[in-house]
């Protein structure tokens, strides 16, 4: 930003947070020694969501960071990013980037049966609706979610952060990774391949939603440190019960790492019963509960580079695989 | 009536089967529930397939759960291949728009973590605090808490300025939700720090079309929307119902000696609504007018107290002593206290114009919400002698505490309609005070004659 004529055009970052996760927004504005800008998101006492804007973000580009959690507010932060949105584009900015770090309603993502709403696609409407230009997210539960949009969307991986995590703070010896269900195996294949471990793999049986029945282990897991990896923890019934089967096969303990510790319902009194040893999540949601057993990797690095490479049009797909350091 | 599938949301269920037994059909089977992440659930038990589809949802209660309830049954019957998808919202949501955080209209800002009582569910969630990351957020924490006394989340992280006094928007003067240092106006204070630019509230009416209209909604039908321009903003058709005929026909039923009463607006803004209705029934009309002016522009308080104007009014004082209330900007901050401190005085006016001694006054508004407005106004007719004093309401929202608000009001009799749940309302007041005004005829109607293809301009004007 040197000269006149260039200062003229400056377009500059401007990072605006909702109310979700005040802690991650900070982190990335320390990261990025950009402060945030000044926004006020505020409920009326009628529940209604309002938006007061204190600075100008005319042909600036503009991130917001909003995550989608919290079992009483998820729609109230959607639709804080929503009007977020809308007010920077009536604001003139030059784009208008969201970074939803866990993307909401990403679960229901398929007409499973008759006239069942495929509300990831909505959500995904509703934010082009709004004048979203791009999004960043990360460890979308379907990467096929990408699809819904008309507009780029930058799906980040959370495992250059895990693999560093496993490398630093596990004991890598008599490890074994663990896919919790089918689903995840490529997820945890690749992880294998990585760290040049084993893998084992549970199936499960699933009757209703959030509901588990029967599980069958794939693989040897006796006297193993067993480190079960999944896209997502909410009520914690799939690693309870996957804990308990590698227990029952052997294993000599079980570490749990999910990308999106959401941790809902009686989550809480579950994993305070279980027989986990230690539960991982990275912190695209607030972590609420007061377990000794949770520990949290900050992705916070990964979110504020992509951030800067967005704005310097830099390639992305170097955070696909590397983790920035500390 | 063949080929209709009726859904209502889980805002306001009695207003759906009020509004189907008019119609004589039965609300289609849906289930509507939420997974323990919270996200929001449906699912549609009936087949939707090439029908007339009506989803029944108010904007009330957790209005962001109920609208997001709206838009996702909106898509799915739309992705189940309706036909066409009419969305029913009694109440807009989000129809009023406060252009300025200090809302005259009477909409106090509240944060979430700092709400108690009732608001418990919403209080301070502490997230992360108990991770890995807990050493490092409170040395971030430490590192705002320099220019930002409150760094919590509802706070609104990055706050709106760096001024210790302006950690939130204030609240009306004299609200119980008020606290200790919120008696500055945030706007002002804003604007003479930051003189290059203005501090400005977003309006999401336009948003709010375009996300219905997104989520595959055809046609809109909605009663006493605040703004008349509002379904300029979708680009479906919207069917803006009136409560009037109804309210009319209250007035002519219920009260006696109706004749002799006058229609009184709370505000400015309601005029052409109670004229509407003053002439209709051919009775007079006063105004209640409410100013804020700055005491340096207008000289010393009893300067501004002056009533000015050509229009009819009494020859009573013009203005209550009780409600001029000199606001004083904020003296707790020391930095900013040279800009403000000659310029910071404001004297809050509340005028009537038209004559209501000895009078049954009959206060109407389409809206009520925090009910600030409305009591100030019964408060306001009982100084200059009117008689008795009616609140004739649409909306009755009455959030935070305005049903105590209210029941200690000078009101006699409250009338709201049922766009909005009113069992609160009734139970709070006592069904003596409360009167009802049933639209769920008027509602069932324009769904028969929108299904039907016939047109429903006699709604507006005789009601049902």
């Amino acid at each position: 930003m040197n000269g006149d004529s260039e200062e003229m055009t400056s377009n500059n970052i401007k990072l605006l947070a909702g109310n979700s996760h005040p802690e991650l927004a900070e982190l990335i504005s320390k990261r990025l020694s950009i402060p945030l800008s000044k926004v006020g998101v505020y409920q009326y006492s009628n529940k209604e969501t309002s938006v007061t804007i204190g600075e100008s973000i005319r042909d600036e580009d503009v991130y917001i960071i909003q995550t989608g959690f919290g079992e009483q507010e998820i729609n109230d932060f959607l639709m804080e990013l929503l009007i977020l949105i809308h007010a920077c584009k009536t604001a003139s900015a030059r784009r208008i980037t969201a970074i939803v770090p866990n993307f909401p309603y990403a679960r229901q993502d398929k007409k499973d049966k008759s006239r069942a709403p495929i509300t990831a696609k909505l959500v995904a409407n509703l934010l082009q609706t709004a004048g979203c230009e791009n999004v960043v997210t990360m460890d979308l539960h379907a990467s096929q979610i990408q699809g819904f949009f008309r507009i780029p969307v930058n799906n980040l991986y959370a495992e250059p952060s895990v693999l560093h995590y496993i490398r630093t703070k596990t004991d890598l010896d008599n490890a074994i990774l663990v896919s919790p269900d089918a689903g995840g195996a490529k997820r945890v294949a690749y992880l294998a391949d990585k760290l040049d471990l084993n893998f084992a793999l549970i199936h499960k049986e699933r009757q209703k939603a959030n509901e588990v029945s029967k599980m069958v282990l794939v693989g040897d897991v006796t006297n193993k440190t067993c480190l079960i990896v999944d896209d997502m923890a909410d009520t914690c019934g799939t690693l309870v019960k996957a804990c308990d089967t590698l227990l029952e096969h052997g294993a000599k303990e079980v570490i749990a790492i999910v990308t999106h510790g959401i941790f809902s319902g009686s989550a809480k009194e579950k994993l305070k019963n279980s027989k986990l040893a230690r539960i991982v999540c990275t912190n695209t949601v607030p972590v609420e509960l007061d377990l000794p057993i949770i520990d949290q990797i900050d992705i916070s690095p990964t979110l504020a580079e992509a951030i800067r490479r967005l704005h310097n049009g830099e390639s992305i797909s170097y955070l696909f695989t590397h983790a920035p350091s500390e | 009536m063949s080929n209709i599938v009726v859904f209502g949301g889980d805002s306001h269920p009695d207003l759906v089967h009020k509004i189907c037994d008019n119609l004589d059909i039965k609300p289609s089977e849906v289930h509507l529930g939420k997974f323990s992440n919270g996200e929001t659930s449906i699912s549609i038990n009936e087949s939707v397939r090439e029908k007339d589809v009506y989803v029944i949802q108010s904007g009330c209660g957790q209005v962001n759960d109920a609208f997001m309830q709206l838009l996702i049954l909106i898509s799915a019957c739309k992705s189940a291949s309706a036909s066409r998808v009419t969305a029913v919202m009694p109440y807009f949501c989000y129809s009023r728009q406060p252009d300025i955080p200090y809302t005259a209209k009477g909409a106090p800002v509240i944060h979430r973590p700092q709400q108690d009582g009732n608001g418990t569910k919403l209080t301070t969630r502490r997230p992360g605090a108990d991770s890995s990351f807990k050493s490092l957020n409170s040395a971030i924490r430490s590192t705002i808490n320099l220019e930002n006394p409150q760094p919590d989340r509802g706070i609104a992280p990055p706050d709106l300025t760096s001024s210790k006094s302006l950690s939130r928007i204030p609240m009306i003067p004299g609200s119980k939700l008020q606290n200790s240092h919120t008696n500055g106006d945030a706007e002002d204070l804003f604007n003479a720090q930051n003189a290059g630019y203005k501090l400005w509230v977003v309006q999401a009416g336009t948003l709010i079309a375009n996300l219905l209209t997104e989520a595959g909604a055809d046609h809109v039908i909605t009663m006493d929307l605040h703004d008349r321009q509002y379904p300029g903003f979708f680009d479906i058709p919207v069917d803006n119902l009136y409560c009037k005929p109804l309210a009319q026909n209250y007035i002519q039923h219920n009260i006696p000696n109706y004749q002799d009463a006058v229609i009184v607006s709370p505000d400015a803004g309601g005029a052409k609504r109670a004229t509407a209705i003053a002439d209709a029934l051919e009775l007079s009309f006063a105004l209640i007018h409410k100013e804020r002016r700055s005491q340096l522009l207008k000289g010393p308080p009893d300067a501004t107290l002056t009533s000015g104007g050509t229009l009819p009014v009494s020859d009573r004082p013009l203005v209550s002593q009780p409600t001029n209330s000199v606001i004083r900007l904020s003296s707790s901050s020391s930095s900013i206290s040279s800009i403000t401190s000659t310029e910071s005085r404001f004297v809050q006016t509340t005028m009537l114009v038209g004559d209501v001694r000895n009078k049954v006054c009959i206060v109407v508004d389409d809206l009520v919400d925090t009910s600030y407005t409305i009591c100030r106004a019964a408060r306001l007719l009982k100084e200059q002698g009117a008689t008795k004093v009616y609140a004739l309401i649409t909306h009755g929202l009455f959030s935070g505490d305005a049903l105590e608000r209210i029941s200690s009001s000078e009101i006699d009799q409250l009338i709201v309609s049922n766009t909005v749940p009113q069992q609160e309302t009734v139970k709070h007041l006592g069904s003596d005070r409360v009167d009802i005004i049933d639209v769920s005829r008027v509602f069932g109607e324009s769904i028969r004659r929108i299904h039907n293809g016939e047109s429903i301009s006699m709604l507006f004007e005789h009601g049902y």
